[in-house]
């Protein structure tokens, strides 16, 4: 098994956007993650914390090794539905990993400024967007206000 | 070389150390404080980064054994289905805590009389509230008295922090459901307050604030602490607490930066890791007067660990509210539940801390609950959820048990070198039942104000963000660590001012009771202990 030092070889970034398509498919006029470029970008952001770059290597190569996919010759070959049936045992045996594939996926396509647009979100520091709450306004304690008070006495 | 010898050594800067720090401060007291982080710059916070919620994940992370900094330590969770969060800084977990800052009932105090369930304090509300009042002072409260759940208080320093439409949707329901309802007091600023701005409501504070809006002590006592000539020194790592003969402490030996070993002597030593870091530096100061770890004799060092098991039920509604607008953490509570009530399988009680939601990356991977589903369903789930979500956390209160405890991991070590804790934690019944309720009732106040659909995690993992019990107080030295004043039993120069000191957990968060505990200790060593004094 390939240690987190492994480097994604070129056919490996195209398996991966392959996935990437399944994990988050198109929606709208978006396409999917991988169509959108965004494999090298899990690549580069799963080097920034280990368990996203354990993760990552763990299922490209779960994925490289699946039977039907070697029978096909390679994961990019297997119809959509097989590619999800793929997905889906390895979630079952490789649970903790595969969530942590999962996270780095999102962590790339929410990070994504097309996926920004389409969900109406303003990128950036939050410390740049202060939101301008309604202020304050006492009158909605009106009917709060008219309970006794029902703190439970102690004894001293 | 041999170090100067103080009158008091704070070990940890967090809520507490900072408090006592603060009080001393001025005083015919010399105080140092030894701080095994550093000071953070505020433009280093992630709220600063547009990939703020990538860090949150990583380098940022509440879980010591994720965010792995040099200055944390290890904590092995094998045995424990709660994982305790902290943060190594000056400001120890203020920096990432929301500010949420609901006090302990009177009846908290009085457990055992009241419920005949584990111990009453040795001291009660009223005997804290001056504290009280104090620590929201310093740390500066936003907030609104006339709070029918609790006793009357003073007026607030602030006025409260908007609650947003999101905040009057839910705040409504209640009113529907005739259930208890207050908006939370919150150390965020609502208005310029002591020379720091007002909050900018831009989103998770527990991330630190860069603007300084939010009360961590770095910002609140430290600065004022300092100018008063108490010394903070940074990256300081204590290893054990040095006792003589007569098992007195004589001072604390601490690692450097560079990995230098110091003695720094003292007359007195204050406690101030919180909930698992005090305990871990006690059971590794063993000496022939403390064979078991200081102050230990009774083998009650370590033990009665409680959390607030955290269940967290959210609500996802269809009218784009954009709820990620908005301190996280502090929207509204409710306090209904709060007290233990003959009709219900379990004793005591809990709050509903209601919370906005987050950015979409948090929102993709789970915030307080699981990851959304990929493939197909991914997008439907997601545009549920973002910004159109509430989420109601059950904070429970937890009851003292022996079993849940901290040891000393026998490998486990820090990069110094320095034996870490090992923490054994299971859910009682009591609280199992207590979150279960909580959970039914989160669903019915969420379809009120018209959730179209409610999720619920039963038992958060990563929740462990409050960590009270270990070194608890009491009046019997065969039971308890300190006394009321937070003076060990079995050395009168060694105190403990931080969560580890609670007898039980209430059912709110901790931190205005931990400082308000420190406060009134330092009262104490100031009125009562001039012997701790070194004349110069």
């Amino acid at each position: 098994m390939p240690d987190a030092e492994y480097n994604l070889t070129p056919s490996d970034i195209v398996a991966l956007g392959e996935i990437l398509d399944r994990i988050v498919p198109e929606i709208d006029d978006l396409p999917g993650a991988g169509s959108l470029g965004l494999a090298q970008a899990a690549d580069d952001l799963s080097q920034h914390l280990p368990r996203w770059r354990k993760a990552l290597i763990i299922v490209a190569e779960a994925a490289s090794l699946d039977p039907a996919a070697r029978a096909a010759g390679g994961w990019p070959a297997l119809e959509p539905d097989e590619q999800v049936q793929s997905l889906k045992t390895i979630e079952t045996s490789l649970p903790d990993h595969f969530n942590g594939f999962v996270e780095l996926v999102y962590a790339a396509y929410y990070s994504d400024s097309r996926v920004h647009a389409r969900i109406g979100w303003q990128a950036g520091a939050p410390t740049e967007s202060r939101w301008d709450l309604p202020p304050w306004d006492p009158s909605v304690l009106e009917t709060a206000r008219q309970r006794q008070p029902f703190w439970r006495e102690a004894p001293e | 070389m041999e170090l100067e010898k103080v009158d008091i050594l704070i070990v940890g800067s967090g809520a507490s150390g900072a408090a006592v720090a603060w009080r001393l401060a001025g005083s015919h007291f010399s105080v140092l404080c030894l701080e095994q982080g550093e000071w953070i710059r505020h433009d280093d916070y992630p709220n600063s980064k547009p990939d703020w919620e990538i860090r949150a994940r990583g380098e940022w992370h509440y879980d010591p054994n994720i965010r792995a900094w040099d200055a944390d330590y290890p904590v092995n969770v094998d045995d424990s289905c709660i994982d305790p969060l902290m943060f190594s800084a000056v400001g120890g977990s203020t920096i990432h805590y929301t500010a949420h800052v609901p006090r302990f009932h009177p009846s908290d105090f009085r457990v055992k009389s009241l419920d005949n369930v584990a111990d009453d304090w040795p001291i009660s509300y009223f005997d804290l509230e001056p504290y009280y009042d104090l620590n929201d002072e310093m740390m500066g409260c936003a907030g609104i008295n006339g709070d029918p759940a609790n006793p009357p208080r003073k007026p607030r320093p602030m006025p409260p922090i908007p609650i947003g439409e999101d905040g009057v949707r839910l705040a409504q329901a209640f009113d529907r459901l005739g259930w208890h309802w207050w908006p939370s007091d919150n150390y965020i600023n609502s208005q310029p307050y002591r020379g720091r701005p007002a909050c900018g409501c831009c989103g998770n504070s527990g991330l630190g604030c860069p603007n300084g809006a939010k009360g961590s002590t770095d910002v609140t006592f430290w600065p004022e602490a300092m100018a008063r000539g108490v010394e903070l020194r940074t990256g300081a790592r204590v290893s054990h607490i040095n006792t003589d003969a007569e098992g007195r402490a004589t001072g604390a030996t601490y690692i450097d930066q560079q990995g230098n070993t110091h003695f720094q002597p003292a007359n007195a030593v204050v406690l101030a890791m919180n909930g698992v870091g005090t305990p871990r530096i006690m059971l590794n100061s063993k000496s022939d007067a403390h064979p078991n770890g200081l102050c230990n004799g009774n083998d009650q060092v370590g033990r009665n660990l409680m959390f607030h098991p955290y269940a967290m039920v959210a609500g996802y509604f269809n009218d784009d509210l954009l709820t990620y607008r908005g301190p996280v953490g502090n929207m509204i509570m409710c306090q209904e539940f709060y007290e233990t009530d003959p009709n219900k399988d379990f004793v005591r009680g809990y709050s509903y801390q209601v919370t906005r939601s987050t950015g979409p990356i948090t929102t993709a991977c789970g915030f307080l609950g699981g990851p959304l589903p990929w493939g197909e369903s991914h997008h439907e789930a997601f545009g549920t959820r973002f910004g159109n979500s509430a989420t109601m956390a059950i904070i429970a209160e937890d009851l003292p048990e022996p079993h849940n405890r901290v040891e000393i991991d026998p490998d486990l070590t820090d990069t110094s070198g320095i034996p870490a804790p090992k923490i054994s934690y299971t859910l009682s019944e009591n609280s199992r039942r207590l979150l279960a309720d909580g959970i039914a009732n989160a669903e019915t106040l969420l379809r009120e104000a018209g959730a179209v659909e409610v999720v619920a995690t039963h038992l958060l993992r990563s929740a462990g963000w409050h960590l009270m019990g270990t070194a608890r107080m009491g009046e019997d030295p065969a039971n308890s660590v300190v006394d009321k004043w937070g003076q060990a039993h079995e050395a009168d120069n060694v105190f403990v001012v931080d969560g580890s000191v609670f007898v039980t957990s209430a059912g709110v968060n901790p931190t205005p009771t931990i400082g308000a505990l420190a406060l009134r200790t330092a009262d104490y060593i100031l009125a009562e202990r001039s012997d701790l004094t070194t004349d110069r």
